[in-house]
């Protein structure tokens, strides 16, 4: 679908990407992850034609002639920009038209897609009053009007509010049924959870890592569990588990988080009935990798908590790597299933008493 | 195909961002102080100098507008579509065109309603505005040439040094010009004959616009110099910018 060979390019003495290699297969969801000015964007213009390479070359849809696939190229700009002064459904109509569309068809699709973007109820308002993330999602319908086989998104929810942005990350993900090939390029790690099925790091004009997204979920890093209160003898039990578990009044820490060890934790907290308030990675395996990339910028090299974080130059990924496979559930889920359990069973209890306590009041009941 | 449809999406914007106004007011102030002309008449010849004057200078502002809706970042989301960097720079050029060639027609309007010179048929009106139009294509072409989003600045300062040097014979002359060395004077006359050619259909273009004199065969075969090197400018133009990378000004 995209195979970009040695591909580099320089404004002047600047050169922006430096012989990038990078494979997409049909039907999967790229994540291009890298800083501000890694070359993300330059990266998405070359292969839309508007740029021409120094030197490489790509092959987008099977062919190496741009101007030949790009009809069936959807492609969605970072920040918003967009002509203003029509109303949606009047620049959604042009766009079908400068794609050779038109009649009832185009008529219809337009009406198909304002409804998927939830724009239906706003399509004959000008669009120079819609909001960000509004303008936004004229970009997804936009994109979407030709039935794309490819899709090519910029910075979706950049300057988006975090409404708009959970909206258009929703948006995105409902797009996964639709079968398109999908190459986002970002800087938000969360864009990159949610969305894609492989993320690659891009920094200092190359491809750092590459990594599948599904095994960057797995248990890994350090934990924070948030608690109610920690009592002085809970905390000695817990400290006593192992050196990687710390804790304070109110949190616990578990470094190196092993799922064996993160289920004795929480299973000590349970029993000794303490109310577990929050439970989050310290720092999510995809931003480890992401940090390391950057960090190491000019020598590239494989994380070591990850077995399938690939480097490019050791160990190329497979061709058609495989689909997202379900998340089995740890000891860990497991004992948080329990928690939830415990918790929904107490609530009407609690419920229950508070009623009784309120009508004791009202009655006057000491 | 195409290039009339962008068209129509560009003069569309332009016209709802209301700064076709300037225009339609200029054009009404032209009229009223120049065309008017309450119990003077007028005569064909200065119809034709007043508007062989004032459009190019409203191309000037016009061409320069629709460079500035060109040269947004909105592009791009219309290149990817099936509009070509082609249709996109003859829609900028159609739709200059249109907007001067609109005003052009409304002062033309006006004065055959309200003061019409008595020598001026509507031959003599298709006479005189053929040149005239073609002037206003050429300069508007060598604008959208000289816009950044086509020419590197390099370019741009390049070719304006040229049109410079063809102008020079009004400013380097006398004393200025003795000073050269002889070899200097020959080598700066045949560069200013060389680049002034082009713009000799230009000039006498607006002449004819003015004397409508079509007697001669160099009447016709200046219309046929004018076309061409409009045809040149804009061949050029749209070679340039599909050749070089595209960064549109951000706004």
């Amino acid at each position: 679908m995209i195979e970009i060979t040695d591909l580099s390019k320089s404004y002047g003495s600047v050169q922006v990407l430096r012989n990038l290699n990078l494979h997409v297969a049909t039907g999967e969801i790229y994540g291009l992850l890298g800083p501000n000015g890694a070359g993300k964007s330059t990266l998405l213009h070359l292969m839309l034609g508007f740029l021409k390479p120094s030197s490489g070359s790509m092959c987008l849809l099977g062919s190496s002639n741009l101007d030949s696939v790009r009809p069936q190229i959807g492609y969605i700009p970072e920040r918003q920009r967009y002509h203003t002064r029509y109303t949606a459904r009047e620049y959604l109509r042009f766009i079908g038209e400068f794609s050779g569309m038109s009649g009832s068809r185009l008529a219809d699709k337009v009406d198909a897609e304002l409804h998927t973007v939830g724009l239906a109820n706003d399509a004959d308002r000008v669009m120079g009053v819609f909001s960000k993330g509004m303008l936004q999602r004229v970009g997804v319908a936009q994109a979407l009007l030709c039935d794309p086989a490819l899709l090519l998104i910029d910075e979706p929810t950049s300057g988006l509010d975090p409404s708009g942005q959970r909206d258009i990350i929703d948006l995105l993900a409902n797009l996964r049924d639709r079968g398109h090939t999908v190459f986002l390029c970002t800087h938000y790690l969360h864009e990159i959870e949610h969305l894609c099925d492989r993320v690659g790091i891009l920094a200092g004009g190359k491809l750092a890592t590459e990594a599948i997204v599904r095994d960057l979920r797995a248990p890994g890093g350090s934990v924070i569990i948030e608690v109610d209160a920690i009592s002085t003898e809970l905390r000695g039990t817990l400290e006593a588990m192992g050196r990687g578990v710390t804790c304070d009044l109110r949190t616990v820490r578990v470094r190196q988080n092993t799922p064996h060890i993160q289920a004795m934790v929480l299973r000590r907290l349970l029993d000794a009935g303490a109310s577990i308030i929050a439970l989050e990675p310290m720092e999510s395996p995809l931003e480890q990798l992401y940090t390391k990339a950057v960090q190491a910028d000019t020598s590239p090299q494989v994380p070591e908590y990850q077995a399938s974080a690939i480097d490019r130059t050791t160990s190329p990924l497979p061709v058609n790597p495989p689909p997202p496979a379900p998340r089995l559930p740890s000891e860990g889920d497991t004992l948080l299933n329990e928690l939830l359990r415990r918790g929904s069973e107490q609530e009407p209890e609690q419920e229950a008493g508070n009623r009784e306590q309120e009508t004791s009041a009202d009655r006057g009941d000491p | 195909m195409r290039t009339l449809r962008f068209t129509g999406f560009t003069l569309l914007e332009y016209i709802r961002s209301g700064r076709f106004i300037i225009e339609v007011i200029a054009t009404l102030i032209v009229y009223f102080v120049f065309l008017r002309r309450v119990g003077l008449g007028m005569s064909a010849e200065y119809f034709f100098s007043v508007t062989g004057i004032y459009t190019p200078a409203l191309t000037l502002y016009s061409t320069a507008a629709f460079i500035g809706i060109g040269d947004r970042p909105q592009g791009y989301v219309l290149l990817s579509r099936g509009v070509s960097r082609a249709n996109y720079l003859l829609g900028i050029f159609f739709g200059t065109l249109v907007i001067v060639s609109g005003s052009y027609g409304i002062l033309s309007i006006m004065a055959a309603v309200f003061n019409r010179p008595p020598d001026l048929d509507l031959l003599g009106w298709f006479q005189g505005t053929m040149p005239l139009l073609l002037n206003i294509g050429l300069l508007s072409a060598l604008m959208i040439m000289l816009s950044p989003m086509v020419f590197a600045t390099s370019w741009r300062l390049l070719v304006l040094g040229l049109i410079a040097l063809a102008f020079s014979s009004n400013f380097i002359g006398g004393t200025l010009l003795e000073a050269l060395p002889a070899w200097g004077q020959a080598l700066l006359r045949a560069t200013q004959a060389l680049l002034g050619g082009p713009l000799v259909p230009a000039f006498y273009g607006f002449q004819l616009a003015v004397t409508r004199d079509y007697a001669a065969s160099t009447a016709l075969v200046n219309l046929a110099a004018q076309f061409s090197l409009l045809l040149s400018l804009l061949g050029l133009a749209i070679y340039a910018f599909s050749r070089r990378d595209l960064i549109f000004s951000h706004q």
